[in-house]
């Protein structure tokens, strides 16, 4: 006697083959995106470790230990043969050096000896000035982005009410953000370099990246603010309390720590884009660091060298071999480094977050 | 049809008929005796209102007693909800909404009027929510809120009007020993009760109840229920709630809403006994609602 | 709020009043309440992004618009110093020169032939080809006339526009002497008129000589083609063939040019028209040339969107495949490691990307094109880890051959800018694309799966399509940031300032591009402020801003239109 057929057996048809064809195919693009990514984070940092770990300095001054690629102005590299040893050389010490030898040869009454140097530009010391102009340029725009986004937030979700000028600002804002980072650049430029005459300044960097992350911004701020309950609003206004000091006391304080997180997706944007600032703030080279300056105005009127500009002059202008290619991996490293802690940061307070406040 | 009473007698004592056939309710049994009303309070006159172009309100007359309790009653979306958040202007804060004839007065003052500014309306009349919405403070600072933004920082004064109202809330016990932790930490009803006692720290003259137990389990409901009894020696008290035993337990007069209209406005015991009108009785006996 | 007009207004407050205080005059500033003057002040910000994008639409045209102007300047003098004229004669000389080429690819292609096929020595093969270069040099000889002729026209032409240059220099020298009032100054700088018809006569005069000497070019030709070499590889001889075609066409647009110098005139004027469209549609963008700079921005244009093709091409099966997976297939955890990492992935700066495809992505394609894919030499030495990682790149190797285009000798080229921009794009479209499924509700694929819909069923046929504008519209965001994207490809595609071949088939997408964007980054810190090619370059950061504007529209517009269906 056979079993009575089951009709609800699994059966073996081509539909169901191909479903898991299909599944591992989509399956393998999600993990050859993340492959990439990966490879492209790895190279960097096998490639760009070195010239970090290997700058540390002992000093005799306290901190008694520095980092000679993170800490000081990048200079030239000479290379050069000196009594059959092939030798490497910053452009200082090198100067020190030939002196040296030239005093020494004057000394022992010898000819002074001939150094035929290989120079390689940028390719020495580090990349300070570049750090501190980074610093520099994300704390001035966010500080103005924060300002405007969260301002225009709180308009958009607290005050306005629906019609067509709320609309037509938000259709704004839409168009803002796929605005290319160029064009902020050459606007930029229009306006405040020339038109206003603050020419490649701080200033003018500050206020290129804070309109071209303005729409992050005001996207984060009014995700936050809607989280935060109605009831609050009703409760606090039930009491007597006006509208701004409902919002001040009631929903600003509720809704800070979620657009300070989402913005910190804002801050990565703003120190990752090299085009808004190429023609606004950024120097090539810059001898001066930024707080070394006669008058206190003159603070905010200077251009500054910024990272990712100098990954893009050393990556560009520069040709590879293993001389250069330590500071440029080394500076894209340094510079994937803070944009990825950034970003990562982000990412892991937003999830403490969303665990921490259930309202 | 439009019951009008504007003048109103507690009934001393009444025996309890018997209640209608398909549905019991606990008529009040007025035990407790009231302070004598000093008489309306609030006039409603002819009020319209309307959320855009959808008409809520239709021709609404109510004069609603001082130091009384006054329930609105009647079907979801018969307009209860929207003339409680009339009587402190919160439907100011929904857009499109508007007051197109009629007027609203407490104590002789139209509250739609020119001058008046909605911000100090709400400081004399309170109200408690359908939700409990205690801030994500401090039970302390929760109290304190009202008076604070009113510029009460002196910490003696606050200290005690904290004290008191949560004493008046009947939560003091509960919650002496943690003032200063999380409001949000508390139960559902002592939650609730945290928000009328904010609301009675700014010592309002009302206080609008939206529903304030339908989010309760019955126990945190009787405690609430109770409180109610006890405030309104001190507030007039607007209660809108779904539950007819509610209204019956606790308010003096009922007022019975259907489709934007004040059916019946009466004493309890007459609205729950003896409705004059048929839509009336049939709610309150449960054949519809 | 609406008062009550049944009731009076309550001007005097009613005796009660005293007792439900509730009247109150509030403190005015410009006859604003503090609240509402705080209203107003954060209205005021929440504009900010409307009056941003009306202050770059402005400054754009503002530093832009002059480049019609200047350029309608710059083709009439090119027209009036006769340059144009030189110019009909070299187009001829070039397309000789293109020939000339043309023959010198297929001895190269013998030579591979012989020395790689039949085991030739390159002398050995030289030898057989001396036929072959006897008939090349002698076409290359034929047109010798007119480059004669073209070279000495240059410098005619030249000259004439270097005149006028230096007295427009001295005219606006003068009329600073005169705006400073220095009047002596002024006088002492001296201006020539140039009077371009007499300045032209030597230059026009020729035109008879030229006709004579291309017919004689043109009999030359024929000449030479009359007796072609065999060449010792068979299988090129249809490229001979080729080669006899193209100089037939060649020589049947001699008539056309001979038209074009006779008709010439140097006083038509150019029509305001023509720089518009010679900009939009203009196939050259030639600077910094001593003869005449061309601003047409159809070579970056075409630059930009192979790029953004190549990229799209990769990036949407990934984007859309990851987001699908994600949003349909994989576990909780799964999901909670690949979505912030795949959004970390968007973090990464651009120029880092750029730098990637500098120092690595590029010379990899290029060895995997020429099947000559290696391990690193770390992994080399490590016997079983370097078989085992060794495979994928022997199978990778050995597909190279069948790939259109391949193998390519360019580093730098579209290919590896669009493979980097696809990553960048793929954060974008798969999160927007995961977003869209995410909110096809619930109850669809309920319903689906009730009627006995697979799994897979239901997701091609209710989810995906019930997302499809969401889907499409993050795609076109994609195009979006791609098109706009600036450091990849300033860094990465090479850029070589010509429309790429389109007659080499797909190999179009490994040649060297320019793009929009990239022009703008690399010239605009090296122009002159105010001179026609600062403004050409902010004409194209113009066009870029509609483009990106069209884009948006159209995004919107998708999601809007078909959001409703979704119920």
């Amino acid at each position: 006697m056979s079993e009575p057929s089951n009709p609800f057996a699994t059966k073996p048809s081509t539909g169901r083959s191909l479903e898991k064809v299909v599944l591992g195919i989509f399956r393998a693009a999600t993990y050859f995106v993340l492959l990439c990514g990966l490879a492209i984070f790895a190279d960097i940092v096998l490639k760009g470790l070195p010239t970090v770990a290997n700058a540390f300095k002992t000093t005799s001054t306290f901190p008694y230990v520095t980092n000679t690629f993170l800490f000081e102005a990048p200079e030239s590299l000479y290379v050069f043969e000196h009594e059959g040893k092939k030798l490497e050389m910053g452009d200082r010490e090198f100067r020190a050096f030939r002196e040296a030898e030239e005093a020494k040869a004057a000394a022992a009454k010898q000819p002074a000896p001939k150094f035929k140097p290989e120079s390689y530009v940028y390719s020495a010391g580090g990349i300070w000035p570049c750090i501190v102009g980074t610093v520099l340029l994300v704390v001035g725009s966010m500080s103005i982005a924060l300002f405007l986004g969260v301002c225009s937030a709180i308009y958009l979700n607290e005050y306005a009410k629906d019609g067509p000028v709320v609309r037509f600002i938000r259709l704004a804002i839409l168009n803002l953000a796929g605005v290319p980072s160029i064009v902020f650049g050459l606007f930029g430029f229009g306006m405040f370099v020339i038109f206003f005459g603050w020419n490649v300044s701080l200033m003018a960097g500050w206020f290129t990246l804070a309109f071209m992350v303005l729409p992050v911004v005001i996207t984060a701020s009014e995700e936050s603010l809607k989280a935060v309950p109605k009831g609050f609003r009703e409760g606090s206004l039930a009491l007597g309390a006006t509208k701004w000091q409902t919002i001040r006391k009631n929903v600003l304080p509720y809704a800070l720590p979620g657009i300070l997180t989402s913005s910190i997706l804002g801050i990565a944007r703003v120190a990752g884009e090299t085009a808004p600032i190429m023609f606004t703030a950024a120097y090539v080279v810059r001898d001066k660091l930024p707080w070394d300056v006669e008058k206190s105005a003159d603070f905010f009127f200077q251009g500054v060298m910024a990272l990712p500009y100098h990954i893009y002059v050393v990556s560009s202008k520069i040709p590879q071999n293993e001389y250069t290619a330590r500071v440029q991996y080394g500076t894209a490293f340094v510079f994937l480094g803070i944009v990825a802690t950034i970003a990562m940061s982000s990412i892991i307070f937003r999830n403490k977050l969303r665990s921490r406040y259930k309202w | 049809m439009v019951t009008d009473i504007s003048s109103s007698k507690t009934t001393p004592h009444m025996e309890t008929p018997a209640a209608p056939a398909t549905f019991k309710v606990n008529v009040p049994s007025s035990s407790t005796k009231l302070p004598a009303t000093t008489g309306t309070l609030i006039d409603i006159d002819n009020l319209d209102f309307y959320y855009g172009a959808k008409q809520a309100l239709f021709d609404v007359n109510l004069k609603l007693d001082d130091k009384r309790v006054t329930a609105f009653i009647g079907p979801s979306g018969c307009g209860k909800s929207t003339l409680l958040r009339c009587l402190n202007r919160m439907n100011d804060l929904i857009d499109g909404t508007e007051v197109k004839r009629g007027s609203i007065k407490i104590r002789g003052v139209d509250i739609y009027g020119k001058n008046v500014d909605a911000i100090e309306l709400r400081k004399r009349v309170g109200m408690v929510f359908q939700k409990s919405n205690p801030f994500p403070k401090s039970i302390y600072e929760n109290i304190a809120y009202g008076l604070r933004i009113q510029g009460q920082n002196n910490k003696v004064r606050l200290d005690e009007i904290v004290e008191k109202s949560l004493r008046g809330a009947a939560l003091w016990e509960e919650v002496k020993d943690r003032l200063h932790e999380s409001g949000l930490g508390l139960s559902g009803g002592q939650q609730q009760r945290l928000c009328i006692a904010r609301t009675i720290a700014v010592s309002p003259e009302v206080i609008l109840m939206d529903e304030p137990c339908s989010a309760l389990d019955p126990i945190a409901t009787a405690k609430v229920e109770e409180l109610i009894h006890e405030l309104k020696k001190e507030f007039t008290i607007i209660i809108v709630t779904h539950s007819m035993q509610q209204a019956a337990r606790c308010s003096d007069k009922t007022a019975f809403f259907y489709m934007g209209k004040l059916i019946e406005y009466d004493d309890t015991r007459t609205i729950f006994m003896n409705p004059s009108n048929p839509q009336t009785e049939a709610y309150v006996s449960g054949r519809f609602g | 709020m609406s008062s009550a007009p049944t009731t009076p207004p309550t001007e005097k407050p009613p005796e009660s009043a005293k007792a439900f205080p509730i009247l109150k005059e509030r403190t005015r500033f410009f006859g604003l309440t503090l609240d509402e003057t705080i209203r107003a002040f954060f209205g005021g910000n929440a504009i900010t992004a409307v009056v941003v994008l009306a202050l770059i639409t402005f400054f754009l045209f503002k530093e832009g618009s002059a480049f019609f102007g200047l350029n309608r300047e710059s083709v009439t003098l090119y027209r009036k110093a006769g340059l144009e004229y030189v110019d009909y004669m070299r187009a001829q000389q070039e397309s000789h020169t293109a020939l000339t080429r043309y023959l010198f690819d297929i001895r190269l292609r013998a030579v591979s032939e012989l020395t790689g096929k039949d085991g030739l020595s390159v002398a050995e093969a030289n030898a057989r080809l001396t036929a072959f270069d006897d008939f090349a040099g002698r076409y290359s000889d034929t047109i010798e006339p007119i480059r004669g002729m073209v070279s000495e026209l240059t410098d005619v032409a030249v000259s004439i526009k270097d005149k006028y240059t230096i007295n427009e220099d001295a005219k606006t020298e003068r009329a600073q002497f005169l705006a400073a009032g220095m009047t002596a100054e002024a006088d002492a700088v001296r201006i020539i008129e140039i009077d371009f018809k007499a300045e032209l006569a030597p230059l026009v005069g020729v035109t008879p000589v030229y006709i004579e000497t291309a017919n004689g070019v043109a009999t030359a030709i024929t000449e030479v083609l009359a007796s072609p070499p065999a060449l010792p590889v068979p299988a090129l001889d249809y490229r001979l063939t080729r080669f006899k075609e193209l100089n037939r066409q060649f020589l049947a647009t001699f008539p056309e040019t001979r038209r074009l110098v006779e008709t010439w005139d140097f006083q038509k004027p150019v029509p305001v028209l023509d720089t518009v469209t010679g900009f939009l549609f203009g196939r050259q963008w030639l600077t910094a040339s001593f003869w005449q700079d061309w601003y047409g921005i159809l070579p970056l244009f075409i630059g930009s969107l192979m790029v953004s093709i190549i990229a799209l091409t990769l990036a949407v099966p990934l984007g859309v495949g990851a987001a699908i997976y994600i949003n349909q297939f994989a576990s909780l955890r799964e999901q909670r490691v690949i979505k912030p990492a795949i959004e970390f992935i968007s973090a990464i700066p651009s120029v880092v990307l750029g730098f990637f495809g500098i120092a690595v992505l590029g010379s990899v394609l290029r060895a995997w094109s020429q099947q000559a894919l290696t391990l690193p030499e770390f992994l080399q030495g490590i016997p079983l880890v370097s078989w085992v990682l060794g495979l994928p790149l022997h199978a990778l190797n050995a597909i190279a051959p069948h790939i259109p285009g391949f193998p390519f000798s360019e580093r730098l080229n579209s290919l590896t800018a669009g493979c980097l921009l696809a990553l960048i794009a793929v954060p974008t479209i798969f999160t927007l694309a995961e977003d869209a499924l995410n909110n096809v509700p619930r109850s669809f694929k309920e319903a689906s799966f009730a009627l006995g819909a697979s799994r897979m069923q239901t997701i091609m046929r209710i989810i995906v399509p019930a997302s499809l504008s969401g889907i499409v519209s993050a795609v076109l965001l994609g195009l979006g940031r791609v098109i706009g994207e600036t450091m990849v490809v300033l860094l990465c595609a090479g850029n070589r300032i010509s429309i790429p071949d389109f007659s080499e088939g797909l190999s179009v997408f490994v040649q060297p591009v320019h793009t929009m964007t990239g022009i703008i980054a690399q010239e605009m810190g090296e122009v002159v402020r105010g001179s026609i090619h600062y403004r050409a370059l902010f004409m194209v950061g113009l066009v870029l801003f509609f483009l990106a504007l069209l884009i948006n529209f159209f995004a919107q517009k998708i999601v809007r239109k078909y959001r409703i269906s979704i119920g």
